[in-house]
C-alpha cells in the first residue's frame, strides 16, 4: 500500500476541521471582509503599477537583481516552511507506532511539500505575468516563466535540504523535553505568575539550552547594533543608530514573544485576569528589546547630542510597535510566525496607505489592534 | 456562606450548539458530589462551564456567592480544578508548575491538606523532572496537587482519578473524604468508576444527554451503598432507561 498522499490528507482534514470549528459569523467576516480587502489591495497595486509603469519598465536593477533575489528568497522561505510542515505530519506522534520506515515518511512529506509548492509557483507566475501586462513590459510570458522557475528552484532546494534532515525537527522536539542547559532565566522568571516565561519559551525545567541558532541570532543582532552605532558615530548623525535601535528592538521583541500559555486552562481557570498574564508574558521580551535598543540609542545620542529627540522618538515608536505586536502575538497564540507575518503585513499596508491618505490611516491600525486585544481577552475569559 | 456553588438553569455548549441545558445544582460545604454519566453525556462540558472555560449560553454560576460571569477572577479564587493531564505545561517541572499555580493563588507552594502529600502520592521523585516526561498517572497527580493548593472551598476533579495507581487513588480518596468531613470544602468528582461513588461521595448526580438524569442524596446513596452492587445497578438501570427512551 502506498502512503504518499497521507500527509496531504492529514493537512486537508486539519484545514476542514479548523474551518468547521469556526463560527459562521467569523467565517463570513474572513470570507467577505478578507476577500473585499484583497480585491481592494489588488486594485490599488494595479493602479500603483500603472502609474509607475514607465519607470518600472526600464529599471534594469529591479529586473536583473531585485526580482530574482526576491523570488529566490521567497522560494527558500516557502520551501523550508512547507517541508517542515509536511515533515511534522509525516513524523507525527500518532503515526509513530505504524510500520512506516523513515524513508517512506520522508517520501510522504516530499509528496506533500511539492503538492503545496505547485499552487504557490502558479500564483507567482500569474502575478508576474499580470504585473508585466499592466506595466507593458515586453515578453510577459517569458518573465513569468523565469520567475516561476527561480521560485521553484529555490523552493525545491530548500525543501530537499530540509527533507533530507528530518532529524533536525525530531531533535528539536526531543530537546523540548530534555532538561539540559543552564538556569540563566530563573532569576528573571520569578515574578508572579512564576515560570511563565520558561513555559512560554518551552524551556525544559526552565533551563536555557545554548544552541547554534541562539548564538547566530545573538551575533547577528549584536553586529547590527554595532554597525548602526558605528555609522552614527562615524557620520556624526543620530539617524542610523536610532533606526538600527528601532528595527532591531522590534525584531528582538517579535522573535522572543511567545503567548501560548494564554490558551491554557491552567491560567484560564485560575484567579488571574487576562491583562495581568498578558503583561507578564510581554515583560521579558520587552526587557530584551530595551536592552538591545540601549546601545544604538546611546550611540545616537553621543554622535549628535543636539538631536536627542531622534533616539527619544525612536524609543517611543519602539514602545508603540512592541505594544501593537504584543496584541498580535497574543491573538495568534501558538502561531508566532503567522503573528509576525500579519503584523508586518498590517504595518506595511498601513504605511503604504498613509502615503496616500495621510496619518489618519494609523487610526485604522490602532482600531485593529484594539479589536484584536478585545477578541483575545474575550477568548481568554470565555473560550 | 455555606453554599459554595450555585448553578441556576445553566446552558452551555460549543459554537452556539447547546450541549448541556437546564442544569440546577447547589453544593454546600461538606458535600462530595459524584458526577456520573456516559461518554458525551455533558459532564466535562458542565465542568468547563462551571470553571469559566466556555461561555454560558444561559443561566448563571455563582461560586462562593460571586457571579462567575460578572467577576471571573474573584469567582475562580473560590475553586481548585484538577485540569486534564494533557493540558499541563509540559516544559515545566512538577515543582515549577506547583509554584506557578501557588504564585497565582497567592499561597505557599506547600499549602496543601495534610503533610507529605507529594510523597504519599508518589510524586516526590518526579517533582524536579519536566512534566513532558511524566506518565498519564503522574500528570494526574500533579494536576490534583495543584488543585488542592491553597485549599480552596470548592474542589473539582474531572475524571482525574481514573488514571491513578491504586495507592495514589486511595490517598486522593482519603484526602477528599477528609476535606468533606472538615465541613470547609465541597468537592465535585466526575468519574466513570461507579462503584467508588457510594464510599466516597455523599451526593451523586447522573448526567444523560446534557441534562440531569437522576440524583441521589446522602440517605439514598447510603442506602444504595449498603448492598454490594446495588448502586451500580441503579445507575445502569437509569442509563439503560435513558437509552431505551
Amino acid at each position: 500500500m502506498r502512503h504518499d498522499g497521507l500527509v496531504l490528507i492529514l493537512l486537508r482534514r486539519e484545514l476542514v476541521a479548523g474551518l468547521r470549528a469556526m463560527r459562521r459569523r467569523d467565517l463570513a467576516w474572513i470570507g467577505l471582509g478578507g476577500g473585499g480587502l484583497l480585491a481592494y489591495a489588488i486594485a490599488d497595486i494595479v493602479i500603483a503599477l500603472h502609474a509607475a509603469a514607465p519607470k518600472l519598465r526600464h529599471d534594469q536593477l529591479l529586473w536583473m537583481l531585485g526580482l530574482p533575489i526576491t523570488f529566490g528568497a521567497l522560494g527558500c522561505l516557502a520551501g523550508n516552511a512547507m517541508s517542515r510542515l509536511c515533515l511534522s505530519r509525516a513524523f507525527a506522534p500518532f503515526l509513530k507506532a505504524l510500520p512506516l520506515a523513515a524513508a517512506e515518511r520522508r517520501r510522504m512529506a516530499a509528496a506533500g511539500a511539492f503538492a503545496l509548492g505547485l499552487p504557490l509557483t502558479l500564483t507567482i507566475a500569474t502575478s508576474v505575468a499580470v504585473a508585466c501586462a499592466v506595466i507593458g513590459k515586453p515578453l510577459p510570458a517569458a518573465w513569468s516563466l523565469g520567475a516561476a522557475i527561480l521560485f521553484a528552484l529555490a523552493f525545491g532546494t530548500a525543501a530537499l535540504w530540509r527533507l533530507r534532515r528530518p532529524h533536525l525537527l525530531i531533535d528539536e522536539a526531543a530537546s523540548e523535553a530534555a532538561p539540559v542547559g543552564r538556569p540563566w532565566l530563573r532569576r528573571l522568571d520569578r515574578a508572579r505568575p512564576r515560570w511563565l516565561s520558561s513555559w512560554a519559551w518551552k524551556l525544559p525545567g526552565g533551563l536555557l539550552r545554548p544552541s547554534w541558532k541562539l548564538a547566530a541570532a545573538g551575533l547577528l543582532l549584536a553586529v547590527a547594533a554595532i554597525l548602526g552605532a558605528w555609522a552614527s558615530l562615524a557620520g556624526r548623525t543620530a539617524g542610523p543608530a536610532a533606526v538600527a535601535g528601532l528595527a532591531g528592538g522590534i525584531l528582538v521583541f517579535m522573535l522572543s514573544l511567545r503567548c501560548q500559555p494564554l490558551g491554557s486552562p491552567v491560567l484560564r481557570t485560575a484567579p488571574i485576569g487576562f491583562s495581568r498574564v498578558w503583561l507578564r508574558l510581554v515583560r521579558l521580551p520587552f526587557q530584551l528589546s530595551l536592552a538591545f535598543f540601549l546601545l544604538p540609542a546611546g550611540a545616537a545620542l553621543a554622535a549628535e547630542p543636539s538631536a536627542w529627540a531622534v533616539p527619544v522618538a525612536s524609543g517611543l515608536w519602539l514602545l508603540v510597535l512592541n505594544g501593537a505586536y504584543a496584541v498580535f502575538g497574543a491573538y495568534f497564540l501558538d502561531a508566532p510566525f503567522v503573528a509576525m507575518l500579519s503584523f508586518a503585513g498590517a504595518l506595511a499596508y498601513a504605511s503604504y496607505e498613509t502615503l496616500e491618505y495621510g496619518r489618519t490611516v494609523l487610526i485604522g491600525l490602532a482600531a485593529l489592534v484594539f479589536f484584536l486585544w478585545h477578541r483575545t481577552r474575550q477568548r481568554y475569559r470565555n473560550g | 456562606m455555606a453554599e459554595v456553588l450555585a448553578v441556576n438553569r445553566l446552558s452551555a455548549g460549543y459554537r452556539g450548539r447547546t450541549v448541556v441545558c437546564g442544569i440546577d445544582l447547589s453544593l454546600r460545604r461538606g458535600d462530595i458530589l459524584g458526577l456520573l454519566g456516559a461518554n458525551g453525556s455533558g459532564k466535562s462540558t458542565l465542568i468547563r462551564a462551571i470553571t469559566g472555560q466556555i461561555p454560558l449560553l444561559g443561566g448563571s454560576v455563582m461560586i462562593g456567592g460571586v457571579d462567575l460571569a460578572a467577576a471571573p477572577e474573584r469567582a475562580k479564587a473560590g475553586f481548585g480544578l484538577a485540569i486534564e493531564p494533557h493540558e499541563l505545561p509540559a516544559p515545566l517541572s512538577g515543582r515549577q508548575y506547583i509554584e506557578l499555580v501557588a504564585s497565582i493563588r497567592g499561597c505557599a507552594p506547600n499549602d496543601l491538606p495534610g503533610t507529605d502529600l507529594l510523597e504519599r502520592l508518589g510524586l516526590g521523585r518526579w517533582i524536579e523532572r519536566p512534566i513532558a516526561e511524566y506518565s498519564l498517572g503522574t500528570r494526574a497527580k500533579a494536576a490534583i496537587v495543584a488543585a488542592l493548593l491553597g485549599q480552596p472551598p470548592l474542589l473539582i476533579f474531572d475524571e482525574t482519578l481514573n488514571g491513578l495507581d491504586p495507592v495514589a487513588a486511595w490517598e486522593v480518596k482519603r484526602v477528599i473524604a477528609a476535606l468533606g468531613a472538615s465541613g470547609r470544602h465541597a468537592v465535585v468528582v466526575s468519574t466513570h468508576v461507579v462503584e467508588a461513588v457510594p464510599a466516597l461521595c455523599n451526593r451523586a448526580m447522573l448526567m444523560a444527554d446534557g441534562s440531569l438524569g437522576r440524583s441521589w442524596d446522602e440517605a439514598q446513596l447510603a442506602e444504595a451503598g449498603r448492598a454490594p452492587g446495588a448502586f451500580e445497578q441503579s445507575v445502569m438501570h437509569a442509563l439503560r432507561g435513558r437509552q431505551a427512551a
